[in-house]
């Protein structure tokens, strides 16, 4: 199932990127797109609505406390 | 969240500010031979105030082992600097590095912003009428079937069909299209266009999220997803360049020296590593990663503002080369209603006589060539008795007078002589005898022509129409714009034919314009399809690389010259990105200039410029 996400705090489309391929990496979520423009993540996944952003979160752990990503 | 007096008063500001005052300090009493550990203490803090958020976010970087991260590599750059004795430098680097991200975070927001509003033509209150009550809503809350009322001024909440009243509808948000159109019941309103004057009834038709306004928006925002040929180019550069640049500094700064000495030379430290930090400052390709997709998002969020909705980037690569346009006739290139071009009456009739027998047999007929006479003669008599001939015309009473209006077959039939090469769509005969003949056909769209004359300009080298209509009826439109091709009587299949024709040619890309209720796998087919009319049909807009919201073709060229402009922006930005950088590292690797100053100001300076310029795609209103 396809989930879209607010993703706001990062810096450029290249930081995007990375942090993009950090969430298509986690168990569970079969694929993660950024659109660094329009702020919006989108996240293929099983997973239930609210482990799903906590995972999500978890992820972008390693990326500066400015990054936020909320539920849409 | 702290609460900030201005959004353009961050907290980057300060530091560049306290910065730059403390590196002026730290400059000054160098220069006046203030003691060497208070001029160094002086550089420390400036260095601590422009970079310790650059710092805590490289922690991070190290943590998740990205050492490739700007962040990182910047702290590397500017600690260096200190490494090797250059103060002033390297608390330049960090200050100019802020600064370029400070206004890079603000152009970025700020075309956001003016994209945001560009699309801002979601209603979200609407006032439903239940019971003879007025209770003003939520659009998403609104059903299929509820009755609303729309007010003057007020947004259309939802797609909905008028039940009374009369009004002024401002398509323009959504359509691009600036001269309002009269609705009244039966009327189909969009969602996002505006009510002039008058009080409208409707029920609506569609709920909100299945609504025209919410269709364009989700159109534009998932058209960011398909890439153009310069995002992705500026993608797969920047996954090498940062690596490679990095190996060469690190070349440069460690590997040369050893080698030098290894060969008995002096290693010269100092300069190697200054040459290596100088590449370290050019290493960030963000500027360059900003402002290509930032161009197209200008393109395409521009070009929905006036009613273009392109589907990615990459759409407009391939609309910015087409070579062959091909139009459906009807509705696109013509009115798509019938009127009377030319009456020829026999020799001794009158024009009126003529005008007005017809009219009054066609009277009560649905035929829309029927209507167009009609219009002519309105004041014309009822028949007595009609009799229609199934592909041939009609026989007619008309106050006693058997009168005859169809085809030459029909005339043919009922013994009636006409002059030789009698030219016209309708024959008329009263009596027997010959009155005339009348020329209907679908009249040419005023701005057709200059469209053409504009796809043209634009380099298209051929326009073409392939129609379903007959070719008496498609020739007089195809001569009258001087189009370059004409494929008359095809079925959709044919169309499909013809475009598949025209691909094979390989002569440039093939852009084919339809209505898309009936050509969707012709609009899929060819290399630009072009639906035009809106958003109404879900094959369309599925198969279409670009919807034309409004159905008037001179939005065509424009688009054209938005894709076009949009991907020269795009490549403006890449040519002198990439050539500014080149020349840094040139310059310091050959030893002509490793001053970092130079480096770091060239680099954030491009940016800032390459940024500007991709801004400026947004602003399509006078192309």
């Amino acid at each position: 199932m396809k989930t879209k996400f607010s993703v706001t705090g990062l810096d450029c489309p290249n930081c995007a990127a990375k942090l993009e391929g950090l969430i298509g990496k986690v168990k569970g979520i079969d694929s993660a797109k950024i659109n660094f423009l329009s702020e919006k993540l989108t996240v293929e996944s099983d997973l239930p609505a609210g482990d799903l952003l906590a995972a999500i979160r978890e992820a972008a752990k390693a990326f500066p406390d400015k990054v936020t990503i909320d539920a849409l | 969240m702290k609460k900030r007096l201005s959004p353009y008063l961050t907290h980057e500001v300060w530091q560049v500010l306290f910065g730059g005052l403390l590196l002026l300090a730290g400059v000054l009493a160098e220069r006046f031979g203030a003691p060497g550990p208070a001029v160094l203490a002086v550089f420390l803090v400036a260095l601590a105030v422009a970079g310790y958020t650059v710092w805590l976010d490289a922690i991070k970087g190290i943590l998740r082992r990205d050492l490739l991260d700007e962040k990182f590599l910047m702290t590397v750059a500017s600690v260096g600097a200190f490494v090797i004795g250059s103060y002033a430098e390297g608390v330049a680097v960090m200050l100019f590095f802020l600064a370029g991200e400070y206004f890079e975070h603000q152009a970025v927001a700020r075309s956001r912003k003016s994209i945001r509003a560009l699309m801002d033509v979601r209603p979200d209150r609407a006032i439903r009428l239940s019971d003879g009550i007025e209770e003003e809503i939520d659009a998403d809350d609104l059903s299929l079937g509820d009755t609303v009322v729309i007010r003057p001024g007020d947004r259309v909440p939802v797609d909905c069909a008028v039940l009374d009243g009369r009004a002024l509808i401002d398509a323009a948000s959504l359509t691009g299209e600036s001269v309002p159109v009269e609705v009244g019941p039966g009327s189909a309103l969009s969602s996002g266009t505006v009510c002039r004057n008058g009080r409208l009834i409707a029920r609506v038709e569609r709920v909100a999220d299945e609504s025209a306004a919410s269709r364009v928006l989700s159109l534009v925002e998932d058209a960011n997803e398909a890439k153009s040929r310069q995002e992705n180019f500026i993608t797969r550069f920047s996954r090498v360049y940062t690596p490679a640049v990095v190996l060469a500094a690190l070349l440069m700064g460690i590997g040369v020296p050893l080698i030098l000495l290894w060969t008995g030379h002096a290693p010269g430290w100092t300069d190697w590593l200054h040459r290596a930090l100088t590449f370290l400052v050019v290493s960030c390709p963000c500027a360059l990663v900003i402002s290509v997709p930032l161009s197209f998002f200008g393109g395409i969020g521009g070009a929905a503002s006036e009613g273009i909705l392109f589907k990615g980037g990459n759409r407009m690569n391939a609309l910015a080369h087409v070579k062959t346009v091909c139009c459906d006739k009807t509705g696109t290139l013509t009115e798509g209603k019938f009127e009377v071009r030319a009456i020829t009456p026999a020799e001794g009739v009158e024009r009126e006589t003529l005008l007005s027998l017809a009219a009054s047999a066609e009277r009560n007929s649905t035929h829309p060539i029927a209507a167009a006479i009609r219009e002519l003669a309105p004041a014309a008599p009822s028949p007595a008795s009609v009799e229609e001939r199934a592909g041939r015309g009609i026989v007619a009473d008309v106050n006693g007078r058997r009168v005859l209006v169809g085809s030459k077959k029909l005339l043919a039939e009922e013994g009636v002589s006409m002059p030789d090469g009698a030219q016209g769509s309708v024959f008329v005969a009263s009596n027997g005898q010959y009155l005339g003949s009348l020329t209907v056909g679908d009249a040419v769209r005023e701005e057709s022509r200059d469209t053409v004359a504009r796809l043209r300009r634009h380099g298209v080298r051929r326009i073409g129409m392939l129609t379903g209509d007959t070719e008496e009826n498609a020739k007089p439109v195809s001569d009258a714009l001087s189009l370059d091709f004409v494929r008359a009587s095809l079925l959709p299949d044919g169309k499909y034919k013809a475009v598949e024709d025209l691909i094979a040619e390989r002569n440039g890309s093939v852009l084919y314009v339809g209505d898309g209720i009936n050509d969707a796998p012709v609009i899929a087919l060819a290399d630009v399809g072009v639906a035009m009319g809106g958003v109404g049909s879900d094959a369309a807009i599925e198969a279409a690389d670009l919807v034309i919201m409004s159905d008037k073709l001179d939005r065509l060229p424009k688009a054209i010259r938005i894709a076009r402009r949009t991907v020269s922006i795009a490549r403006q930005n890449i040519v002198f990105a990439l050539a500014v950088k080149l020349a840094i590292l040139i310059l310091s690797a050959t030893g002509i200039n490793t001053s970092m100053w130079l480096a770091v100001f060239a680099d954030v300076g491009v940016a800032v410029i390459a940024i500007l310029n991709a801004m400026r795609a947004l602003r399509v209103k006078r192309l």
